[in-house]
């Protein structure tokens, strides 16, 4: 049903290499794209700027974060510092004068440059090392940032960003922002989606597989480790900087601590390694999900009339946070990604499924 | 040479396998209906190529399958006339089957004194561990020697013979063995396959012998089975099996060369057969 | 800088050192047998001190007694945390069984502030705050009981892993397949070594709770004893213990050194540049085990 195979015959390598072989792929993207660019005729600005703008933009962050984990199999528990590079790099810039479509592109730079630093942990050591290297990193950087009134002007300060300008028009309505929000998250799908059937995208799958056995076919497993992080860090760098400038309006240390790396890898597990489709779920999920087990208990204990101890009620959402990890890589570790290929499978074949094996 | 002892148990083997199917991560089916039966105190050898099956089976009875993603999808296995349905590894070594797998793995980062004590059954005694211990060292008087060096530096043959040792010690009934011949030098494989032999005829202990070396193996054992993809395509004594020409041909590296034409009819009848 | 000061730092520097050896015996246990870096230490330490306090504020439970009770309690959390979560993912990469240890701290740290609040808490073992003068030394009291509780554990682990159970849990570290071969229980075995990791923890809880009361900052040992395994090796407790020295000397001394110039607080960044420093140099640490080439 839905999802219909049969009458595609690829007669050529080009027909054969399509994005969406399957129709039903493209249109269903094609309206997400179209549901996407109507958002804010349809949603409340209230929502809009509150939900569907974080969720687009720590996508973004995550299809970044899956580019390195995901696809070349690197770990990299350090990813929110390097966003951290690219806020505080894009926000100093702004502040010098410089216009912003500069500033964003000096930030991707700054943190691609500080994340092939990573890419050379990465290329002494692997799996549970490289976590606890990048992990330390995360550690220098949070120290740093705490520790360096040049950049961020000193322990728990917070730094302003300057009006938001592209193109020389000033962006300020919430629909010019979600807009931005919106336009990045779109490129970083596009350039992800792109990659998979690119060299890039299959060198980088040869190394998370086997790196010696990669290099054993030519593959040049330290160059395509150090494209891996620059370009993920490329991409953090930039979705940081839009986060603090269409978000939080102003850059401070703890929105880039530990346990924000530690929130974007969650995204990208819950969501399914190399998934796209996942980081959008895993993404939305992870945000969304502590408020609903705040409203959640408290409506239950209303319901009982219970008293809760409002300090009780503020840890529950990061207890629900943890459980909700837990509970994904004990039910379907491979994430929400592989549940949605599932049921698309389920209906790849409707009602033949017996013909599935 | 123990054909007192098997005609005598003929009616009640230790160790039945009633066509039995393996299934790996439950789609590939690596054995395909596999019977056979090991005669209480007996020595049977289980031979054939890389891939036939053969250390697949020994996982099956042992329990180690399920470590693997693999199950036994069909038929029974009996020991002492127990159905062993889905037991636990550690309860089939509690039953008295015991798996020397293949490649040795001992316990590379404890001595051979560790190595024999870690797999004495919990219920034993520190007085019978110390006595089964020395036992242990009789039969490998070269275990002795090196007994407080780490047993990953023991040489091949050492770790080879400390890995039966180890076996010996959880008191098995029938002791299973995966190649133990792999990269050893023939004078130790000969003395190691003496040391089993000496331990089967002393204590009555039943052996199944897994081997590639189809030489070595058919000098101890009393009968032996031949798989090949997973099926058992001949059964028959020691001898028959030695004086077999397709056996000559193919596993023992001896015999006259054959033409063509007699290869491709075996082949045809194996492939009847199976 | 005279050297009785030096000194001073050095001594006092490796006490508190041997405290994040005790941290990191705990992480050791698990990754001995299975290989499970666990991230999830540092909440567990933090639920040991609060099921401590639960005992003895709570329910009015001598401390004396609390402490035994909060050890058998954790020894069956352990349990049931490796029997629960981590059984189900071995063989799976090792990106998820981290994140089920990162899973796994969220959780702990969350549910136990939830239940018993975020306030801060002495944990009044009763060790003076007086300093102790060893000669022309000033010693901190607790940290040298502390620390003798360290070594008072490490010998203790040092027996038991010549015990028959714990040759048992050696061969398990060495060999899965092998040990099932011979009929012991794998799972079993790793799940004790969570049980003993648990109740690591409750000793750290205590401990550290009396040097800076109890509260969700005793999590943040996680970072200090992580560094001290990697450099001890992971899986080597003699490793732990003497890299808890090591890092608790250059931690003081080099602080002392360097708070001035930087302004403060670079005990932290000293823990993160050492277990950079580690990783990049040595990776398998001081002790960490190098595979035994077959002869």
């Amino acid at each position: 049903m839905f999802y219909r195979q049969s009458g595609i015959r690829h007669r050529s390598y080009v027909s054969d290499s399509k994005l969406f072989p399957i129709p039903m792929d493209r249109n269903l993207v094609l309206f997400l794209f179209l549901l996407g660019l109507a958002a804010p005729l349809l949603i409340d600005t209230l929502y809009l700027n509150s939900y569907v703008l974080p969720w687009l933009i720590w996508t973004a962050a995550a299809l970044g974060l899956n580019l390195v984990t995901g696809w070349a199999g690197q770990l990299h528990l350090g990813y929110a510092a390097i966003m951290a590079v690219g806020a505080y790099s894009a926000v100093h810039a702004a502040r010098f004068g410089i216009p912003w479509e500069f500033a964003l592109l000096i930030a991707g730079l700054a943190s691609a440059a500080i994340g092939s630093v990573f890419a050379f942990a990465a290329m002494r050591v692997k799996g549970l090392y490289l976590a606890l290297t990048t992990l330390a990193m995360q550690f220098v950087m949070d120290w740093v940032l705490s520790h360096v009134p040049a950049i961020t002007g000193g322990s728990h300060a917070s730094l302003q960003s300057p009006p938001f300008k592209l193109l020389g028009q000033p962006i300020t309505s919430d629909a010019g922002l979600y807009y931005v929000a919106f336009g990045w998250c779109v490129i970083v799908t596009i350039f992800v989606l792109n990659m998979r059937r690119t060299g890039l995208g299959r060198a980088l799958v040869a190394v998370r597989e086997k790196d010696y056995a990669a290099a054993i076919l030519g593959v040049n497993s330290l160059y395509y480790k150090i494209v891996a992080f620059a370009t993920s860090s490329f991409i953090a760098g930039i979705t940081g900087a839009l986060l603090v400038v269409t978000f939080f309006f102003l850059a401070s240390p703890e929105q880039f601590s530990v346990t924000v790396s530690v929130q974007v890898l969650a995204m990208v597990i819950v969501g399914g390694l190399a998934s796209i489709i996942g980081s959008y779920l895993g993404a939305a999920l992870i945000l969304l999900m502590p408020g609903f087990a705040n409203s959640l208990f408290s409506a239950t204990a209303d319901f009982l009339g219970w008293q809760m101890d409002p300090e009780t009620l503020a840890h529950i959402p990061n207890a629900a946070y943890g459980a909700l990890i837990i509970i994904f890589l004990m039910v379907e570790p491979l994430g929400l990604g592989k549940i949605y290929n599932n049921i698309r499978d389920y209906f790849l074949v409707w009602p033949f499924d017996q013909m599935k094996k | 040479m123990n054909s007192t002892t098997e005609t005598d148990s003929v009616s009640d083997p230790i160790l039945t396998l009633n066509s039995i199917e393996v299934l790996y991560d439950s789609v590939l089916l690596a054995i395909k209906g596999v019977s056979l039966e090991v005669p209480r105190g007996g020595m049977v050898a289980l031979l054939g190529a890389n891939g036939a099956g053969k250390s697949t089976t020994l996982k099956a009875i042992s329990g180690l399958l399920k470590a693997e993603r693999g199950k036994v999808s069909r038929g029974e296995i009996k020991f002492d006339g127990q159905v062993i349905g889905d037991s636990l590894p550690q309860d089939r070594v509690a039953m008295g089957i015991c798996h020397v797998i293949e490649g040795r793995r001992v316990f590379e980062h404890l001595t051979p004194d560790e190595n024999l004590e870690a797999a004495a059954p919990i219920s034993m005694s520190r007085q019978q561990i110390k006595s089964e211990k020395e036992r242990m060292y009789d039969y490998f008087p070269r275990l002795a020697e090196r007994k407080s060096a780490e047993a990953g530096y023991l040489s091949g043959g050492e770790q080879q013979m400390l890995a039966i040792g180890r076996a010996l010690m959880t008191q098995p009934r029938l002791l299973m063995l995966d190649e133990p011949s792999l990269g050893l030098a023939p004078f130790l494989v000969a003395e190691i396959f003496d040391i089993i032999q000496k331990i089967n005829r002393e204590q009555g202990l039943s052996v199944l012998l897994v081997e590639q070396n189809a030489v070595a193996a058919l000098k101890i054992v009393s009968q032996g089975y031949l798989i090949e993809n997973g099926r058992v395509v001949m059964h028959d004594t020691a001898e028959a099996l030695k004086a077999n020409s397709d056996i000559q041909e193919f596993y023992l590296g001896g015999g006259e060369a054959k033409n063509f034409h007699d290869i491709k009819h075996y082949r045809r009848r194996k492939r009847w057969l199976s | 800088m005279d050297w009785i000061f030096l000194a001073e730092l050095s001594v006092n520097g490796a006490l508190t050192g041997l405290l994040y050896s005790l941290f990191a015996i705990g992480l050791v246990l698990v990754y001995k047998s299975s290989s499970v870096p666990n991230l999830a230490q540092g909440a567990l330490t933090m639920l040991g001190a609060y099921v401590v306090l639960a005992f003895s504020i709570q329910l009015g439970v001598p401390l004396w007694l609390a402490i035994p009770v909060a050890i058998v309690i954790m020894f069956f959390v352990g349990l049931g945390i490796e029997k629960v979560a981590l059984r189900r993912l071995a063989g799976r990469p090792i990106v998820m069984i981290l994140m089920m240890t990162l899973g796994l701290d969220i959780f702990i740290r969350g549910s136990t502030l939830a239940v018993w609040g975020g306030t801060s808490r002495p944990m009044e073992l009763g060790v003076s705050y007086d300093p102790f003068f060893a000669g022309p030394l000033l010693l901190s009291r607790i940290n040298m009981v502390g620390a003798a509780v360290s070594v008072a554990l490490f010998v203790a682990f040092i027996f038991f892993f010549r015990s028959r159970l714990g040759i048992r849990l050696r061969a398990i570290s060495d060999d899965y397949m092998a040990s099932w071969s011979v009929g012991i229980s794998v799972e079993r075995g790793v799940g004790l070594s969570w049980a003993l990791a648990s109740v690591v923890a409750v000793i750290t809880g205590v401990i550290w709770g009396e040097i800076q009361s109890v509260d969700q900052s005793l999590s943040l040992l996680l970072l200090k004893g992580l560094t001290v395994a990697v450099l001890g090796g992971l899986d080597s407790i003699l490793g732990a213990v003497l890299a808890g020295i090591l890092l608790g000397i250059v931690e003081n001394v080099g602080s002392a050194y360097l708070d001035p110039i930087v302004g403060g607080g670079s005990r932290d960044l000293l823990v993160a540049i050492v277990l950079i420093l580690t990783v990049m140099v040595r990776p398998h640490g001081l002790f960490g085990r190098h595979d035994i080439e077959r002869v």
